[in-house]
Order: C-alpha cells, then structure tokens, then sequence
C-alpha cells in the first residue's frame, strides 16, 4: 500500500486540479521530483482531470491562429529529446578577474581589525585581493528546475520536503523559477556551497553543507560583488549539522559574485577577512 | 442530431488518443505536418477548455497560441508511458489558463458568485464532434457520482480556476475540508472514469 502520508495524497489531488497558488505549487513540485511513488499517483489523478479537460465543448479558433502559430515554428527552437535530468551540463566557469575590476572596495586582510574604511587598492595589492576571491572554481550549472532538484537530491531531501523555513520556503520558490540557476563551490574546510539564483525574482539562496560552526562573537557574512561594488547580503550562523540555507539580503542581478566571509557577529561594512567562498554567476 | 456511435464502453480509448500520441511523437522530431495535423485535433479542444476558465475569447487565443508553441517546443518530453498526449496537451493548457485568470485577478477580483453561477453551463458549443460527446457524456456521468459537495468543490478549482484556499474563502469552510472534498471527490472520479490508478 501507499507510503504516502494523507497529506501528501491530498496536496496531490489539489495540484493535479491545480488548485495550488504558486508557492504550493513550487514547494509541493520539490516534494515530487523526489517521490517516483508520488509521481505516479499524480500521473493517474492528472488523466481524471484531463478528462475534465476533454470534456469541455470545443470552441473553433479564429482562422488566424493556425497560421499564426505554424509561421513562429520556424522561428521556435525544439527542445532536444533527452529528459531534464540529463540537460545537466555541469562546466566550470571561466573566472574573469576583470569582473573585480577595480577592487579598490575589497578591505584589508586583517582578520580582527576594528570596522575598516573602504581603502583604494592597485596593483599587487588589488591582485592578490581578487587572486583569494577566486581560490577554488565555482561549477555552474544552469538547469530546469527539475535538475536543480535533482541537483540537492541526495543531500537535502527532508529540508525540501518540508520547507519549515522562510529561507527554506523561498528556496523552493528559487528553484521553481523558470531560470533557476544552481553554481557550486568548494568552501575552505571541506564544506560545499550552493548558490541557487534566479535573475527574474531578482533573488539569491545559498545552501551550504557541512559548514563549521562559529564562536560566538563571530558570524558568516554574505556579500555581493558587483564590478568594484561590494554589498553586505546579510549575516548568519550555523547549527551542529552545518546544513543551512540563507537567502541573500538585496536583489539578484545576474553576473554578479557571491561571497561569504567570516566577520565580527556584529557585521562589518565591508570584508574584513579572506572569503571561505566566492561563486560567479554567469550574466544574464 | 449525432447518430449513437456503436462503441461507448467506459474502457474504450478514445481514437484521438492514439492518433494525439502519434502525431505529438513525429513533431518532436520537427514533423511540421504533423504539428498541422495535431493543431486541428487539439486547438478547438484547448480553446474549449481555456475559454471555460478564462471566459475571454480574444485572451483565450493568446493563451492557446502559447500553449500550442510550447507543445512543439516541448514535444520531445512528452512521455506516452506516463500518461496520454491528450492530457500532456490538455494540462499544459489548463495551467496557462488558471495562470491567466490569476493574475487577471490580481488588478480586478473576480466575482465568486458568478464563478459559482456559471459552473456546467457553457454552451459554447460550436463543433461538437461524436468522440467529444462521447468523453462528455463519460465526465458527466462520472461527476454525477460526486457528492454535490465533491462536485462543487471540483469544478470551482478546476474550470474556475480557484485555489483551495479561495475555495475554502468562498465556501465559507475550513481549508482542511476543501482539501478533502478535492481529493475524495477526485479519487471518486478516477475510478469513475476507470483510469488506471
């Protein structure tokens, strides 16, 4: 018999009639990418509401519309036969430091000083300021959301079938973006760091595992980095498990870098010490 | 008036299924005649179905052109283990639709209590062929099974196009309660309708 809980079978039953809003809708499309078993059930419940839809009396279309439509075939690319799953096409992203540019907002390396002033950097300095942005690669992969679920399969499946979280709730809503894009990175210590974006909502959602906790005076910082702009995206810690997912403060913009740095826990202005991780998301 | 087809048993397939699947397989592989083709047996159905929620027949077109785009776009991730094209096109339809309405509905909130008068009485039939017929007379069999409570609950989230929480805001009833007349009365349905579950 079905392992499936009553709630599960009647959120089922809503979204096959489509009586989700959007937010049901992308949280509970999480829940079934990753249950074949729910699959099926909606799959069944999908041709009861397919015969509503075959039901209703047909209505002719304006003569116009045929030919309206077959003259954008030409023009409207096919998707290739492989399933979502497979269109994974991981590659690494070529890491441009010209996109620091002028790094001159990038603060000194000192890890404890007192909240720095923005200093103007060149040279070597700056060089090496955007050398340690970019210590380990970032794997980019642009995806369907299906894929991007695909993508936190193994490591995140209880989280994201139950979104208990707002960070958690908005990563669903992230991941069911029609241009949801994940990038991946190694984080100094052996933690990973996913960056799941979406230029349309204009929103970020990074999800880390493994990620060591903190003292008490001191907390992970996000950043934005846009050409030499470098914005705080928010502060946050971490629980034993080291599995958190924080949404970014401040709104996406495509082509821009992720960064987290370890900061005082009562934030700094700017970095103040050498990011763990630094991602490019590639332009819009 | 239609002559009695010969065959109406509950499991025989509609032949359009087949020829749906047929068709949506060969415009997966750029078949523009297929997609011709596919477009005369599926439009006018689509169109039914778009303009049952969403009422307005100039918008109603707009969104079927979407639709039919995105089933050649698509057409390749249509999977005939995994249920009929004619669902595949049909859901896809029916989800542009309910989209449209709502956001239509965010500028000008729509009236509940035509909502609910308008329920089973669109009589926008302009070709009703034979099979088609058929499936109706199937759908309303299978509906009449329902309770009125099921039924009500079914088709204002299906041809109105309202969330369970909206259904439970008009019904006047606790979320919890929606959500189980929408499933049992949908369960209800597929056995009904002898879809495999």
């Amino acid at each position: 018999m079905s392992s499936l809980s009553n709630e599960q079978l009647e959120t089922a039953a809503a979204y096959a009639l489509g009586a989700l809003d959007a937010d049901e809708a992308a949280a509970f499309a999480l829940v079934l990418a990753l249950s074949p078993e729910l699959q099926r059930e909606v799959e069944s419940l999908r041709e009861a509401t397919g015969m509503l839809g075959a039901a209703t009396a047909p209505v002719a279309p304006s003569p116009g519309l045929k030919q309206s439509v077959m003259a954008q075939l030409a023009a409207t690319p096919q998707l290739p036969r492989e399933d979502a799953g497979a269109q994974i096409a991981a590659h690494a992203a070529p890491v441009d430091p010209a996109q620091l540019a002028p790094a001159h907002t990038l603060a000194g390396a000192e890890p404890a000083t007192e909240t720095p002033a923005p200093i103007p950097m060149s040279g070597l300095a700056a060089d090496k300021a955007r050398m340690r942005w970019f210590a380990r690669p970032a794997t980019i992969v642009a995806a369907a959301a299906a894929a991007v679920v695909l993508f936190f399969a193994g490591a995140f499946a209880a989280d994201l079938v139950r979104p208990s979280s707002v960070n958690q709730q908005v990563l669903a809503q992230v991941v069911a973006a029609p241009d949801a894009t994940v990038a991946s990175s190694e984080v100094a210590g052996g933690a990973t760091a996913s960056l799941v974006s979406s230029e349309s909502l204009g929103l970020s959602v990074m999800v880390f595992d493994g990620l060591a906790t903190l003292s008490d005076d001191e907390a992970y910082a996000l950043w934005y980095i846009t050409g030499d702009q470098i914005s705080p995206a928010g502060l946050f810690t971490v629980d034993a498990d080291g599995q958190t997912v924080q949404v970014l403060e401040g709104e996406f913009v495509a082509g821009t870098i992720v960064g987290v740095t370890v900061e005082p826990a009562s934030g700094s202005p700017q970095p103040t010490s050498d990011p763990i991780v630094a991602i490019v998301t590639e332009s819009a | 008036m239609h002559p009695e087809p010969e065959v109406a048993t509950d499991d025989a397939t509609p032949p359009a299924a087949d020829e749906a699947t047929a068709l949506l397989t060969r415009t997966a592989s750029g078949d523009q005649r297929a997609f011709s083709d596919l477009y005369d047996l599926i439009a006018p159905r689509m169109l039914g179905l778009v303009r049952h929620v969403l009422k307005d027949h100039a918008q109603s077109e707009e969104v079927v052109q979407e639709v039919l785009l995105e089933v050649w776009q698509t057409a390749s991730h249509f999977d005939p283990n995994r249920g009929k094209a004619v669902t595949w096109m049909l859901t896809m339809a029916h989800r542009r639709a309910i989209d449209r309405v709502r956001s239509a509905q965010a500028s000008r909130d729509r009236d509940t209590k035509i909502g609910i008068r308008d329920l089973g009485r669109d009589v926008d039939t302009v070709s009703e062929t034979v099979e088609i017929s058929i499936e109706h007379k199937r759908v309303e069999k299978a509906m009449a099974r329902l309770s009125d409570l099921q039924r009500q609950a079914v088709e204002l989230a299906y041809y109105g196009g309202y969330t369970q929480s909206e259904v439970a805001e008009m019904l006047n009833i606790p979320l919890g309660t929606v959500k189980t007349r929408l499933r049992d009365g949908l369960i209800r349905l597929r056995t009904e309708l002898g879809v495999a579950s």
